[in-house]
C-alpha cells in the first residue's frame, strides 16, 4: 500500500519536470530571456551611470529590455537560427530598438507577414502609408551565418509599458 | 566584424532611451498586470529542424499616482456681495489603479484682487461623487467631508466637484477673486518616482505604488470676475404753450427726455424703463417714443414700450423694456409728452 502509491508520485515527478525541460530546450539551442530596465544612478562625484537591473515590476512609461540569448549547447553548428519574439500585452515596441549581432531583423504586425521597416504598410482611410514601429506586433531576428557549437547569439529590443 | 555589430548596437540602445524617457504617457496597463514574454528560436542541424521556447518572463505593473483637476468653470461672473457662487471642477484619476484623493480648497491666492469667502459647507460632490453626475449644483450633491467620504475613484474615472464661495461686498467692478481646487492621492504625494512600497492596489492585490508625473496631486483655479453695472437716468423737460411760449399753463405740453447710460464691466439684462406720469397731467397718446422711433402704446409684440392708464393705487406710467445693457449699448433716450391739466 504504501509502497504502491509511492512509485506512481515518484514517477509523475519525474514526468513533469522532464516535460519542463523538454518544452523549454528541446534540443541544441537553449533559448533564455530576460526583461530589465534602466537604473540610472549618481555617484558622490555627481557622474552618472546606467545600469540594467532586473524588472520584476514596471511603471507604466518605462522601457523594458528585453534580452534574449540563444546558446548553442551541441558539436554541430546550427543553421538557419531564427529568434521569434512578441511584443508583449500592453507594450508598444520602441523605435530602432531591435539589434541583434550577425542578424536581420525583421518586423511583423500580425504575427505572420515578415518585413523591414519599409516593406510593411498599414491601410488607412483608403491609403497606402508605411507602419509606423509602435505599430509592430513581433520581431523575428534571422541569423545571416550559422551558429556555430558552443557559440552564443544575442537579440535584444525595448518596448515601453503602455 | 563581430565587435562592429555590437557598437551599432549600443548606439541604437543609447538613442531609444533618449526617446523613451520624455514620453507623455496615456493609462494603458492596469496595475497588477502581469505581462508575459516568451521567444521562439527555430533552426536546423543536419536535416532537422526544430523549435524551441524560452523560459518565461513576467513583469507587474505597478500603481501609478497620477490625477487632474481642470476647472469647468474658468471665469463666473458675479456681482459684489453675491452669494453661492458656483464653481465646478472636473477630478479626473489620471493613474493606472483605484484611487481616492482628498479635495482641498484655497482662497487665499496672493495673485488676485479679493478672496472669495468660502460658504459652509464650501466642498460639494455631485450627487453620487462619481458615476451618478448630472454636473449641476442642485441640492442633491453631498457635501464633502475630509476623510470621510474622499472621492474613491477607479482608474481613468472623474468625479465632478462643486466649490461654493460668497463675493465680499467690498469687491469692486472689474476684480477678479481666485477659488483653487486641489485634489491629492491618499496613498501619498511627492515627485514623480516616490515609491510608496506595497501600498498600491492591484487587480490580485497590492503592487507598489509610484508618483506619476502629476507628483500625485493637481490644481485648477476658477476666477470670480467682478462685473458691476450701474445705470443713470437723466431727465430733461421742455413746455410749449399754446401761444408758442414755454409757460407751464393747462392745456400746455411737456416734453419729457430721459437718458438712461451704462458705467461698468457688466451687462443689465432685462433693463425696464418705468416713469409714472406726473400728477395733474394727462399723456399724449402715441408720443412714447426710443431714440426717436416710435413705440405704440399697446402692450403689442410690435415694439417694447407700452402705457398703461392710471388703475387703482397705480398712477399713469409710460413703460420701455430696454432688453440688456451694457456700456457697448449707447444712451437709450426715451421721450414722451403730457399735457397740463
Amino acid at each position: 500500500m504504501f509502497k504502491g502509491s509511492g512509485i506512481p508520485g515518484a514517477a509523475i515527478v519525474a514526468c513533469v519536470l522532464s516535460s519542463q525541460a523538454f518544452a523549454q530546450s528541446p534540443g541544441c539551442i537553449v533559448l533564455k530571456t530576460i526583461a530589465e530596465v534602466e537604473q540610472v544612478t549618481v555617484n558622490a562625484r555627481g557622474e552618472k551611470s546606467t545600469k540594467l537591473v532586473p524588472a520584476g515590476k514596471v511603471v507604466p512609461g518605462v522601457e523594458v529590455v528585453y534580452t534574449v540569448t540563444a546558446n548553442n549547447i551541441c558539436k554541430e553548428p546550427a543553421e538557419k537560427v531564427t529568434i521569434n519574439n512578441g511584443v508583449p500585452e500592453h507594450m508598444t515596441y520602441v523605435a530602432a530598438s531591435a539589434v541583434g549581432p550577425g542578424t536581420d531583423i525583421v518586423f511583423s504586425l500580425d504575427g505572420k507577414t515578415f518585413g523591414t521597416a519599409d516593406q510593411l504598410t498599414v491601410q488607412e482611410n483608403g491609403a497606402t502609408r508605411k507602419a509606423r514601429a509602435d505599430e509592430y506586433k513581433s520581431i523575428r531576428w534571422v541569423f545571416k551565418d550559422s551558429l556555430a557549437a558552443g557559440a552564443q547569439g544575442f537579440a535584444r529590443y525595448r518596448a515601453v509599458l503602455n | 566584424m563581430r565587435s562592429m555589430g555590437f557598437l551599432g548596437a549600443a548606439s541604437a540602445l543609447v538613442l531609444a532611451f533618449g526617446v523613451g524617457a520624455n514620453k507623455a504617457h496615456a493609462v494603458g496597463a492596469p496595475a497588477g498586470t502581469v505581462i508575459n514574454s516568451t521567444a521562439e528560436v527555430t533552426y536546423t542541424i543536419g536535416s532537422v529542424n526544430t523549435t524551441a521556447s524560452s523560459n518565461l518572463v513576467s513583469v507587474t505593473v505597478v500603481e501609478i499616482l497620477d490625477v487632474t483637476v481642470a476647472a469647468q468653470t474658468a471665469n463666473i461672473a458675479v456681482s459684489p456681495g453675491a452669494t453661492t457662487q458656483v464653481a465646478r471642477y472636473r477630478v479626473e484619476n489620471t493613474g493606472n489603479g483605484p484611487e481616492t484623493f482628498r479635495l482641498v480648497l484655497n482662497n487665499a491666492i496672493t495673485t488676485d484682487n479679493f478672496d472669495p469667502i468660502a460658504a459652509t459647507p464650501a466642498i460639494y460632490l455631485d450627487s453620487g461623487g462619481g458615476a451618478a453626475t448630472n454636473g449641476i449644483f442642485d441640492g442633491s450633491d453631498i457635501p464633502y467631508v475630509a476623510g470621510s467620504n474622499d472621492p474613491a475613484l477607479p482608474r481613468d474615472t472623474f468625479a465632478i466637484v462643486f466649490v461654493v464661495n460668497d463675493i465680499p461686498a467690498t469687491a469692486l467692478d472689474s476684480q477678479v477673486g481666485i477659488t483653487r481646487l486641489i485634489a491629492e492621492s491618499r496613498t501619498g504625494t511627492g515627485v514623480a518616482g516616490t515609491t510608496f512600497a506595497g501600498q498600491g492596489n492591484g487587480l490580485n492585490g497590492a503592487v507598489d505604488a509610484v508618483v506619476g508625473t502629476s507628483g500625485a496631486d493637481g490644481e485648477a483655479d476658477s476666477n470670480y470676475n467682478v462685473s458691476g453695472v450701474s445705470m443713470s437716468a437723466t431727465k430733461t423737460q421742455s413746455v410749449v404753450d399754446n401761444w408758442g411760449g414755454a409757460r407751464p399753463v393747462p392745456g400746455a405740453r411737456i416734453n419729457y427726455s430721459i437718458a438712461v447710460n451704462v458705467t461698468g464691466s457688466g451687462t443689465a439684462n432685462n433693463a425696464v424703463f418705468t416713469d409714472n406720469i406726473p400728477a395733474n397731467t394727462t399723456y399724449v397718446p402715441g408720443t412714447l417714443a426710443l431714440n426717436s422711433v416710435a413705440l405704440t402704446d399697446a402692450v403689442d409684440a410690435a415694439d417694447d414700450g407700452d402705457f398703461a392708464a392710471a388703475a387703482g393705487p397705480n398712477p399713469a406710467r409710460v413703460r420701455v423694456a430696454l432688453g440688456p445693457l451694457n456700456t457697448a449699448s449707447g444712451t437709450k433716450t426715451i421721450t414722451f409728452t403730457v399735457t397740463i391739466n
